[in-house]
């Protein structure tokens, strides 16, 4: 109860207006026919509290699509490496999206850190958002085990009724709220609905794959063989969607240029996918992944079971985007109940 | 010393000189790096001799066009090819749908016989081309990035991912979420998804990705139900002129 305040919902507005004044703030916002997207608020007129899941997770303001880390002249031999970041208030994220932010919070703090990605995470103040129901059928946030929150953000918002209750997780978060002024402590009643909202959900969100969490790692080391791959390899046009949506995909390329004047120029790091052809191309034209099966298989691995041996965690945050942006309509959930399938299939005979 | 630059034009609307003319400041800057020597749209000056750089726009449609573009190749050192008739034939290859007699008389009429005219090709079925800039029109951005690799020559090859990549880099909505058909996922990156990010499908301008995952894309149709040749005309729009063999025209 020491952690938990009260904001009504109709001081939402206020609150959102209040932290705009001084600060930049994000929110869920729809975008386009049936989208939604992070965008800049500066009320909270725009925010959609109901959307389902974004078109591209929060990451990208952790690490941004395009960045210039140095910027170079040749004739003075300077090299001034860059860093853009700005104040963020990251209103309204999902559970499995916080899970998402903590994954790129270990890889990019693993030395050799990276100091842009650090830096610009401090100064991102973020604000959990709960989800009592599904977002839609792509989720598998249960296997997950990502439906309710473990950390990673500095207030955590459950709606209920006509009441927001704060958990309020650090001290930023804490001046934050005190600057507003618009809520109240939490009482007894909260806490007691609170509790029931937990209790409710622990019926709505149900693994959607008949696997057991721990046994998911297994599933794809012993699949590195199996004809599901080659199915999805029949199928995927690699247009890197899925690994562009997914909110723990992390690689980039780097990339020289040069300004007009042929002697000034930049650095940018760019958001890179290991669906693309030339990915895995090393000089000499070997690639190591010439196959799109295998650049699937490669993909899933690094979500199910490289990160496992290497952080003890999963990479899959069970968002469902992947699944939801594959223009060839090839389903997280389906290729797992492929493997299990098989695994079957092969035990039995 | 600063490099000679000529733009010549082939058979196309020159609406990628237009864009050119259209870059503004950046312009500029280019210049001071460069002396046009040959330019229609924006100067008339005209002098003949070697071209350090030979900037094409067009595709070659006639015998005397083999003629002229060999010529050109023989006195540039560097030869780059803008937008999508001069980098894989473009429009005009839409004529090549056709038996060219039949083509010719449709277009010409009774004066069909005084005009010369081959099946379409792009520049690269011709001569050798150093660099494409792609695209209907092209894309400028890309022209200037191309332009300085030129100069300081250096290699530069088009993004061989989709365009798609682009698209969802700028958080566009996916235009199969709305029920339209978009070529985005076959067609290759480098113009930053131009079309998506105003609210067009791709129309495949840039042309097809070298390895366009056929079987693929099939299942997208179906998944859709559109109907296969709604997409290969869509496609034939641009790379029709690719389907001449080599030295076919000569
Ligand atoms: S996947 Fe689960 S946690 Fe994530 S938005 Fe959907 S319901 Fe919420
Ligand atoms: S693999 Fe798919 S479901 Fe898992 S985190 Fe990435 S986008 Fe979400
Ligand atoms: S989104 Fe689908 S088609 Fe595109 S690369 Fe990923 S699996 Fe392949
Ligand atoms: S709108 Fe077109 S280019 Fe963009 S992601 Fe969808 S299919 Fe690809
Ligand atoms: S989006 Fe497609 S049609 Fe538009 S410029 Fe790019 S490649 Fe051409």
């Amino acid at each position: 109860m020491e952690n938990l305040v009260i904001l009504k919902k109709e001081d939402l507005n206020d609150f959102v207006m209040q932290i705009a004044r001084t600060k930049k703030v994000v929110a869920p916002v729809r975008k386009g026919v049936k989208s939604f997207a992070f965008e800049e608020v500066t009320s909270g007129a725009r925010i959609d509290l109901d959307y389902t899941s974004t078109i591209l997770p929060p990451k990208k303001y952790f690490l941004p699509q395009k960045e210039t880390i140095i910027e170079y002249d040749k004739r003075k031999k300077e090299w001034t490496p860059t860093l853009y970041s700005e104040e963020i208030v990251l209103f309204g994220v999902h559970t499995c999206d916080l899970f998402g932010i903590q994954c790129l919070d270990i890889i990019f703090s693993e030395n050799p850190k990276d100091f842009n990605y650090i830096l610009r995470k401090n100064r991102i103040l973020i604000i959990g958002l709960e989800c009592s129901n599904y977002c839609d059928e792509n989720a598998s946030c249960a296997l997950m085990d990502n439906q309710n929150p473990n950390g990673g953000y500095d207030l955590f918002f459950t709606e209920i009724d006509d009441r927001f209750i704060i958990h309020v997780n650090t001290y930023h978060g804490e001046k934050l709220i005190n600057k507003t002024g618009l809520c109240t402590k939490a009482d007894k009643r909260d806490v007691s609905e609170l509790r029931l909202l937990k209790e409710r959900k622990r019926n709505v969100f149900k693994n959607e794959v008949d696997i057991p969490y721990a046994e998911l790692k297994p599933l794809f080391v012993n699949a590195m063989k199996s004809k599901v791959w080659d199915e999805i390899g029949e199928k995927c046009v690699s247009c890197g969607n899925c690994t562009n949506v997914c909110p723990t995909c992390y690689c980039f390329d780097i990339i020289d240029d040069i300004n007009l004047d042929l002697n000034t120029g930049t650095r940018t790091r760019v958001w890179d996918s290991c669906q693309n052809g030339s990915f895995a191309e090393v000089a000499g034209g070997e690639n190591f992944r010439e196959d799109r099966g295998e650049r699937q298989r490669h993909r899933l691995n690094r979500k199910f079971n490289y990160p496992v041996s290497k952080f003890r965690r999963y990479f899959c945050t069970g968002c469902g985007r992947c699944t939801r942006a594959c223009v060839a309509g090839i389903d997280l959930k389906e290729t797992i109940n492929a493997l299990i399938e098989e695994k079957k299939g092969n035990e039995n005979g | 010393m600063k490099a000679k630059v000529a733009f010549f034009d082939f058979a196309c609307c020159e609406g990628c000189q237009l864009q050119i003319a259209n870059i503004g400041e950046a312009l500029l800057d280019v210049l001071d790096k460069i002396d046009v020597v040959e330019f229609r749209e924006v100067m008339s000056e005209k002098s003949g001799g070697d071209y350090d750089v030979a900037v094409i726009e067009g595709s070659i449609t006639t015998k005397h066009a083999i003629e002229r573009i060999k010529e050109i190749r023989s006195i540039a050192k560097v030869l780059i090819t803008i937008g999508a008739c001069a980098s894989i034939g473009g429009v005009n290859g839409m004529k090549n749908n056709f038996e060219l007699p039949e083509i010719k008389k449709y277009v010409y009429g009774e004066d069909e016989k005084y005009f010369d005219s081959v099946p379409t090709m792009a520049v690269d079925q011709v001569v050798k081309v150093d660099y494409y800039v792609h695209g209907c029109p092209m894309y400028v951005p890309e022209f200037v990035t191309v332009l300085k690799h030129a100069l300081m020559g250096l290699p530069y090859k088009a993004p061989e991912k989709s365009v798609c990549t682009e698209c969802k880099l700028n958080e566009n909505e996916c235009l199969f979420d709305r029920g339209l058909t978009c070529m985005g996922p076959v067609t290759r990156a480098g113009c930053n998804s131009w079309c998506v990010n105003n609210g067009n499908i791709c129309y495949g301008c840039r042309g097809m990705l070298d390895d366009p995952a056929k079987t693929g894309q099939i299942e997208i149709l179906k998944k859709h139900d559109i109907p296969l040749e709604w997409v290969t005309n869509k496609f034939n729009m641009y790379n029709k002129a690719k389907d001449v063999k080599e030295n076919e025209n000569e």
